[in-house]
């Protein structure tokens, strides 16, 4: 996956968006730019924002201040309604409808013609498995199955922008490689794909940008490689093979090391600015520890993560609003 | 506008796709048989048709009455020989060989009392007592030396035959057929409006509870949807209608073998909706459910179960409620001022109206009138539910109360 030049005119920008419920400040002049045809990750604690402002770039509410730009023009989810597809936070079809009418009609919905959204709902039911479930009722599928379908309606009509909003959360663990694996083709087709989660590790493996927000405010965003560049400082990975030696007194050497999480046989270690990592390999040794690995790397997105927004906020269940 | 259409036709394909819309389709014109046929057995006396006279009378009374009753027609009568046969009439009764049986003294001709044991002394009640009061007085009279035919010419019963004079036509039609007219026009409004509102109402809480609101709102206006959801369930409701109003046409059609006798015919006729009647029925029937569902969706988006909505429709419903029952006072005097009011009022209008044009004489300019208020009415109504309804649909959590509903309507 490579990124896209920076100066690809963006798919959707929004510029100072802010909005306020009763009491409180759900986004706080937010400012963000989706370049076109990258998997662009909206990531922050519960509570941070993400899906009052996914509701904003969808016309579901309004900004109190600021503007939403889809497609290069001043304009808000619904008048582009043909080219998103939305997947909500939490999901729900019509029980008592039959699946392939459901599909039909959230594909009028998005502006397809009937008899198109028929055949296409019938290609996708086929492909996910769900061929011989298109005449019965929802209520009468599986929980993962009701997944599938309300993600074949999400993608349906082809958009060129699709916005997914907690996408992984629920999900089985088929379902969601199912759904992995169908945004990445999507992606691969020419698609933008805006997904939020609370989750690093998922973001970590799919999305090339990303903008991190805490609180209603955005704390970093840009093109992952890059902030892990510039937010990372240097990280190694020890691994010890039985014997650690004086490796703790290399550790507390505060010209070499500026912070360490040590597990025993395992370690991670941010040097300090400056230090060379090949002393802390030859210091190392020296000091008698058996080494099985020791690897100069990247932070992870979580670690940055919860560096930024601080080891409470990200794991917090506070949900101020809903 | 295709997106609209959409939400029409869903809502109304997965209505009349269920068992329910079909019972109701059914179970209506099966209501309306089984009235007839009721009523066609109550017009007969409740089937009373053996009964005896005990003639305990010097002077062969009984046995007058008993030809009297027989001559009608409509008795099997028969007089046992001698007094004494009153138990074993009574056990004739108990084996149901005999309806009852009358038992006259020497003191029917004076004070008029006669005396009736059978199975069911309540339809013997309802049906002998014109006919043995008749039959008594032709005695009567007949002892006191006037000549027989004169009682006879004397003795001719009333056919008291009505008219309603209406602005088109002068005797369209009888007093039985405008008042079943006007009764059975505000049953179905009354039922109708309430059924279906509340129908506009789960499907409201449905979208919302399962959240495809969101993805919903996300390709079309929230008023888009709710116009299009009103107007789904409003044809449904014109379909069942139309279903309703073809079997009612057969059924009035075979009225005859069904009811088996006049008196349906006098108490059910075949009332003669005009095309005026039908507009207005129609008009007021579109009129109110619009008013009404409008009410209920907004109801329907402020709850977030069934049981909040359940609660929450109430004060609604009883609007509706309210301007039903007014109707038996409205149909004694169509013409009071409590009518006349319910009439103008856009939340009771759309039964009270119906039901006042059908029951007597109205002025056009009075019918205007109504008109334009509960159009300004459904104006002025779906403003504000459609404003509570674009909040209330993103909405989670507790019921608004009265402050926060204004906040809602202020800040859509």
């Amino acid at each position: 996956m490579t990124s896209p030049a920076p100066a690809a005119s963006p798919i959707l920008v929004l510029d100072r968006v802010r909005k306020a419920f009763a009491g409180h400040t759900a986004v706080d002049d937010l400012s963000l730019a989706v370049p076109a045809g990258v998997i662009y990750g909206l990531l922050g604690p519960n509570g941070a924002g993400k899906t009052t402002t996914i509701r904003m770039i969808m016309d579901i509410i309004q900004p109190d201040a600021g503007s939403v730009r889809l497609f290069g023009a001043p304009a808000g989810g619904r008048s582009n309604a043909e080219r998103i597809g939305y997947l909500p936070e939490e999901r729900g079809l019509y029980r008592k409808m039959r699946v392939l009418d459901v599909l039909v009609f959230l594909g009028e919905m998005k502006g397809m013609e009937r008899r198109r959204a028929r055949q296409r709902a019938g290609e996708w039911l086929e492909r996910l498995g769900l061929a011989q479930w298109r005449m019965r009722r929802i209520d009468e599928l599986s929980k993962g199955m009701q997944q599938k379908v309300q993600f074949i309606s999400t993608i349906l009509h082809e958009p060129a922008l699709v916005v997914l909003d907690e996408a992984f959360a629920g999900l089985d663990p088929v379902n969601a490689q199912v759904m992995k694996d169908t945004v990445l083709e999507l992606r691969a087709r020419g698609a933008t794909i805006l997904f939020s989660t609370h989750i690093m590790e998922q973001a970590e493996k799919l999305c090339e940008h990303v903008c991190i927000i805490a609180r209603g405010r955005k704390l970093v965003d840009g093109p992952l490689g890059d902030i892990k560049r510039t937010r990372g400082g240097h990280h190694l990975v020890v691994g010890f093979d039985g014997s650690v030696g004086a490796a703790a007194r290399v550790f507390a050497d505060a010209s070499l090391v500026q912070k360490v999480d040590d597990y025993g046989q395992y370690a991670e270690v941010e040097l300090a600015p400056g230090a060379d990592p090949q002393r802390v390999l030859r210091d190392l040794v020296a000091s008698g520890a058996r080494l099985a690995r020791f690897e100069l790397r990247e932070p992870s997105l979580l670690k940055i993560f919860i560096d930024l927004v601080g080891p409470e906020a990200a794991q917090a269940g506070v949900r101020p609003d809903a | 506008m295709r997106k609209i259409w959409a939400i029409v036709r869903r809502e109304f394909v997965e209505r009349v796709r269920t068992r329910w819309f079909w019972v109701g389709a059914l179970l209506g014109p099966m209501l309306f048989g089984v009235v007839f046929f009721l009523s066609g057995q109550l017009g007969r006396g409740g089937g009373l048709k053996r009964i005896a006279v005990v003639d305990a009378t010097a002077t062969q009374v009984g046995a007058r009455i008993a030809e009297q009753l027989g001559r009608s027609g409509n008795w099997a009568t028969e007089v046992p020989a001698a007094p004494g046969a009153i138990d074993s009439l009574t056990a004739q009764v108990r084996a149901k060989r005999l309806d009852g049986f009358l038992i006259v003294t020497d003191a029917a001709l004076d004070s008029g009392k006669v005396e009736y044991r059978g199975a069911n002394v309540f339809a013997g009640k309802g049906a002998l007592q014109r006919p043995v009061g008749e039959a008594l007085t032709v005695v009567r009279l007949q002892r006191a030396g006037v000549d027989p035919r004169l009682v006879a010419r004397a003795s001719i019963p009333l056919r008291l035959e009505t008219c309603k004079i209406s602005r088109a036509t002068t005797c369209g039609e009888s007093a039985a057929q405008s008042f079943s007219l006007a009764y059975f026009m505000g049953i179905i409004l009354y039922t109708a409006i309430l059924l279906y509102g509340i129908n506009v109402m789960s499907s409201v809480l449905e979208e919302k509870t399962t959240r495809i609101v969101e993805v919903l709102v996300s390709s079309l206006r929230p008023f888009q949807l709710l116009l299009g959801k009103v107007i789904g369930v409003g044809a449904v409701s014109i379909f069942q209608f139309l279903i309703w109003g073809v079997a009612g046409r057969l059924l009035l059609a075979r009225r005859a073998p069904l009811a088996a006798g006049e008196a349906a015919d006098e108490l059910f006729q075949m009332p003669h909706v005009t095309g005026a009647t039908f507009a207005v029925f129609m008009a007021y029937f579109l009129g109110g459910f619009f008013l009404y569902s409008a009410m209920f969706a907004a109801v329907g988006a402020m709850s977030s179960t069934e049981q909040e909505a359940r609660q929450a429709q109430q004060p609604v419903a009883w609007m509706l409620v309210l301007s039903f029952i007014s109707m038996f006072a409205m149909l004694n005097d169509p013409g009071s001022t409590l009518a006349v009011t319910l009439s103008l009022i856009p939340f009771s209008s759309p039964v009270a109206m119906p039901v006042r044009w059908a029951a007597g004489n109205l002025p056009a300019s009075e019918l205007a009138l109504s008109l334009a208020i509960l159009v300004a009415g459904i104006v002025a109504v779906t403003w504000i539910a459609a404003r509570i309804y674009r909040v209330g649909i993103l909405m989670t959590g507790k019921r608004p109360n009265l402050k926060e509903l204004v906040r809602w309507v202020r800040s859509a």
